[in-house]
């Protein structure tokens, strides 16, 4: 049984999901909902990491690890912010933010398909506990990419059909 | 008459449950106008989205009063103090007349054939230049259905950008969407007579007392009558709702969310849920259980900061209501997590089976008086006649009806929101703004950044309005304007009423119809439609009307039954009104099929915490078919919660005395002095706490900004702050610190991209002593003070009027 293979992927992907949330986040920080939501998504990252504790403990797996989780911005992001602004008053900014949700999106997918991978052992060793956190976590975790995936739906045709 | 500003309801008509309204004449004429000379003209109030039945008076070319229409469904012949003395500001001497254009700096009175050259000719050099992508436009929720659909063929149709919404985005969208997401369409389920109906009212985030004076007074009618409906309230002030309720849940704001799952927990546990109802006709209960089962009360308690026995005595007055009416507002549209708590108050009433019957349905309230005609007519974030904008049948026939190509019209994503529109033009993506009725200047959140994007070089601001508002100041040309009452229309209330509004008198100067503007402005521009044809095919609002219900005929909101004609005289009529219902619908759904059809919907929905849109395959897959959809959602923290820095929680709101930015109603020398200025309210223990008394002056900041205001102590909950967002700029002389939008955030919902004006951090010191003076907020509303001595509220000189019964 790998299962704690699978619980580490699923808390890498996330932490590494976290991270780039609270960067995009601060980066266009002049996108209210970017900003927001981007914290909030964070959050839940956390949340995840939380109720896959008691499976880490009983497959064995390493806790997780790595700077995604933590509250705080960093000094890096505040900088960040503080070029958000200068950048935000320009329209450059159109395609840089058009770069940055296309990482995000491909690091939310990384994260949902690590979570399907985690149910489908789950049902395999017959955890029914695991079934149902993975299973609320994986919707959670699809709605993130649905999320990234309608904002840059939305937002392209203003960066690339103007002007 | 009694002084309507010191009673605000008027007298009591006390009635029993289905026994109708009880009819009660309201009238207001100015002093030394004998009713002999006074012709009257059907219309309706344009002060709020009751849209009660008026009759304006008329002598010698000018408004002189009104009074109800005793024969209207909505009203009954009653009147609030906003309609009562509202049409006054028609009156007032600084009307703009004419158009103007800035010159030098300066703004200067110009022709209209100069004014709309310019804007035509601003408009070609961005089309060339951006593209459509480079025009927005920003309209109001007091114009009429007419002028709406005006500009949103010239618009979505002509011009071809997405960029075009309305005011009403601050004010209804949360409705309109929780409306999709749980029936498929926009729409009130139920009728106001179901408040007549009715053995228990939920109210949540809805202080109808203020926002709606006359439905309050109708709600007063139950309560004073045989068989007094009970009462829930939900609301962090004790406003006149929450004191008449059985129970009042003063929660923290920003906490609904964390309620409504906690008392459909307590509906489930307790079996008060309608299994019957729900197995055949809703979707997703078991989602909805699985969440809402993980918010026990003693849980939400701690959330919410109210005990949970207060939350489980709520539940069971929901729980053993028999014909429920539930009504949210504000209180839950503008603050966090909107959409899925709006939903969830759909949810209860679901699994309650309280709809579609006489005294059972949920009220997704509107705040504007034609707030529902943007919506109908796709001038604000839909897509016209109801349309869904990711249906490619919609679309076409969108397209079949108006003559163009289907990819003429934009429906690549939803049409852009307000607030994204301002964040292209911060970032000079948008760069012609053309903003109708409306006073984004003192409306919408984070005011310093608002001007400053208004105020930039590289954007080209129109503003039309009746007045030179805090907006207009900012403008490169302003264009005069004419008002309810100087022009045909419709338009209609928030239970579906359509009225008809006749044209009393003529607008002052050289002011015009926005409709007429509009249409200025497409001949002007020669906008054509796929046959080379003028794009709009009407010239008078009448004809506009005809073709709207051509648009709707089929559609949820079924105008093809109505007409000017039929709307004359007697009642307002509710669509949809068809062949073969001529006289309107008063309930939707009473066969407990609702608009979720794929082919029928107006949306297929989104994610409730993320507003990740959801896809046809994806409806299809959740297969609704007629059923309502419960939609569920966790909690979430709000964005900004209090801290050590700012430990205040703001929430902003209305009095009853003010409409809006005081555009009109500061212009009222009765509702002027009513409500004369900015006030905060605190709760005692937190006046204590930081040794502020009523009326002395303190300053209320939170990251963005400041307010300056006299303090009034109140019963509101500790740890919450009010402000009134009424107050700005155009009579005051000193600096920005009058407008509680200096403090508000740039956040808004993930669904309805409603800004949140009831959560931000805040906190409060005191600057000055009131030296005996206490503030000047009305006593007799949610703002009534708690020591002795303040002076009532009051009405004065000119309020007082001969009883109309006494008269006759
Ligand atoms: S309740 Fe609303 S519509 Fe009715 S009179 Fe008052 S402001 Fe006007």
């Amino acid at each position: 049984m790998k299962l704690d293979k699978a619980i580490e992927d699923v808390h890498e992907a996330e932490s590494e999901l976290a991270t780039q949330l609270r960067s995009v986040g601060e980066r266009h920080a002049s996108e209210a909902d970017l900003y927001h939501l981007g914290h909030t998504l964070a959050r839940q990252c956390a949340e995840h990491a939380r109720r896959l504790a008691p499976f880490a403990e009983r497959y064995g797996a390493a806790p997780p690890g790595g700077s995604g989780m933590t509250q705080s911005p960093s000094v890096l992001e505040a900088l960040r912010r503080t070029g958000a602004k200068l950048i935000g008053k320009s329209e450059a900014s159109g395609l840089l933010l058009l770069r940055d949700l296309r990482h995000l999106y491909l690091a939310a997918q990384n994260a949902e398909i690590a979570w399907v991978i985690l149910l489908q052992a789950a049902r395999a060793v017959r955890d029914p506990e695991l079934i149902e956190a993975a299973t609320e976590c994986h919707e959670e975790a699809e709605a993130r990419g649905k999320w990234v995936r309608t904002r840059i739906k939305e937002s392209c045709p203003q960066v690339l059909a103007s002007g | 008459m009694p002084d309507r500003i010191a009673d605000i309801w008027g007298g009591r008509t006390p009635h029993a449950a289905g026994t109708p309204w009880p009819v009660r004449v309201d009238r207001y004429v100015d002093e030394g106008v004998a009713e002999a000379d006074i012709d009257w003209v059907q219309s309706a109030c344009v002060l709020c989205s009751n849209g009660c039945g008026m009759d304006i008076g008329v002598q010698d070319g000018r408004i002189v009063g009104v009074r109800g229409r005793a024969s209207d469904r909505v009203n009954r012949g009653r009147l609030g103090p906003k309609g009562l003395f509202g049409w006054q500001a028609n009156n007032s001497p600084d009307r703009l007349t004419e158009p103007l254009v800035r010159r030098q700096g300066q703004l200067q009175p110009a022709s209209w054939d100069e004014a709309m050259d310019l804007v035509v000719e601003k408009s070609r050099q961005v089309l060339n230049s951006a593209g459509p992508l480079g025009m927005g436009f920003y309209n109001s929720g007091q114009l009429f259905l007419e002028d709406y659909y005006t500009l949103a063929l010239v618009v979505r149709g002509g011009i071809g950008t997405p960029h075009l919404d309305g005011n009403t985005r601050l004010c209804t969208a949360t409705a309109d969407f929780a409306l999709k997401e749980t029936f498929g369409s926009d729409g009130a389920p139920g009728s106001l007579t179901d408040f007549d109906h009715c053995d228990t009212i939920f109210a949540i985030g809805h202080n109808m007392a203020e926002t709606h004076t006359v439905l309050w007074a109708r709600v007063l009618d139950r309560l004073h009558g045989p068989d007094r409906p009970r009462l829930v309230v939900v609301d962090p002030r004790p406003t006149r709702v929450a004191r008449a309720a059985d129970v009042h849940l003063p929660i923290r704001n920003g906490t609904n969310m964390a309620l409504l799952n906690g008392i459909q927990h307590e509906l489930i546990a307790n079996g008060w849920v309608d299994h019957a109802f729900v197995d055949a006709h809703t979707v997703c209960f078991e989602r909805l259980e699985r969440i809402v089962m993980r918010y026990p009360p003693e849980r939400v308690a701690g959330i919410c900061g109210v005990p949970a026995d207060e939350i489980r005595a709520a539940a069971r007055v929901i729980g053993t209501a028999e014909r429920l009416v539930s009504t949210c507002l504000q209180g839950v549209y503008q603050s966090h997590q909107a959409t899925a708590a709006a939903c969830q108050v759909n949810n209860i009433n679901l699994l309650r089976a309280m709809i579609g019957r006489p005294g059972c349905t949920v009220f997704q309230m509107n705040g504007q008086p034609t707030a529902q005609n943007t919506r109908e007519t796709g001038a604000n974030g839909d897509l016209v006649g109801m349309r869904n904008w990711q249906n490619p049948d919609h679309v076409a026939d969108l397209a079949r009806i108006w003559r163009l190509d289907p990819l003429q019209i934009p429906s690549w994503a939803p049409p852009t929101h307000v607030m994204q529109m301002f964040r292209y033009a911060e970032e000079g993506a948008l760069k012609f703004l053309w903003i109708v009725a409306t006073n984004p200047a003192v409306s919408l959140p984070d005011l310093g950044r608002i001007r400053s994007i208004l105020a930039q070089e590289r954007l080209f601001v129109v503003v039309s309005d009746a007045f030179l508002t805090e907006t207009a100041q900012l403008a490169d040309v302003v264009l005069p304007a004419a008002m309810w009452g100087e022009k045909v229309g419709t338009f209609t209330n928030h239970d579906r009423t359509v009225h008809l509004s006749e044209k009393a008198v003529d607008p002052p100067g050289q002011a015009r119809p926005d409709m007429d503007i509009f249409l200025d402005y497409a001949r002007r521009l020669e906008l054509r439609n796929i046959d080379g044809d003028p794009l709009v095919p009407w010239g008078t609002a009448e004809e506009c009307f005809e073709a709207f219900k051509v648009m709707t005929r089929g559609r949820p909101c079924d105008y093809s039954g109505l007409s000017y004609a039929k709307l004359r005289g007697g009642s307002g009529i509710q669509w949809p009104c068809t062949d073969g219902q001529p006289e309107g619908t008063e309930r939707l759904y009473t066969d407990f099929t609702f608009n979720t059809d794929p082919d029928l919907c107006e949306d297929y929905g989104h994610d409730l915490v993320t507003g990740a849109g959801h896809e046809r395959k994806d409806y299809a897959e959740l297969n609704p078919a007629g059923r309502a959809i419960l939609n569920a959602a966790h909690y979430i923290e709000p964005n900004e919660p209090p801290d050590d820095e700012y430990p205040f929680l703001l929430t902003t709101g209305r009095t009853a005395y003010h409409w809006h930015t005081r555009t009109k109603t500061g212009r009222v020398r009765q509702l002027d002095a009513a409500a004369p200025e900015a006030w905060a309210e605190v709760s005692p223990a937190d006046a204590e706490r930081l040794g502020i008394g009523e009326g002395d002056l303190v300053r209320v900041e939170s990251r963005r900004g400041r307010l300056e205001a006299r303090a009034r102590v109140t019963g509101i909950r500790d740890g919450v702050v009010f402000a009134p967002f009424h107050y700005g700029y155009w009579d005051a002389s000193d600096g920005h610190t009058r407008a509680a939008n200096e403090l508000t955030m740039t956040v808004w919902d993930p669904v309805s991209k409603q800004p949140l004006f009831k959560v931000a951090a805040v906190r409060v010191t005191k600057l000055a002593d009131a030296g005996g003076t206490p503030s000047s907020a009305p006593t007799t509303t949610a703002s009534e003070p708690l020591i002795e001595g303040v002076p009532a509220t009051a009405g004065g000189e000119g309020v007082r009027e001969r009883d109309a019964q006494e008269e006759q």
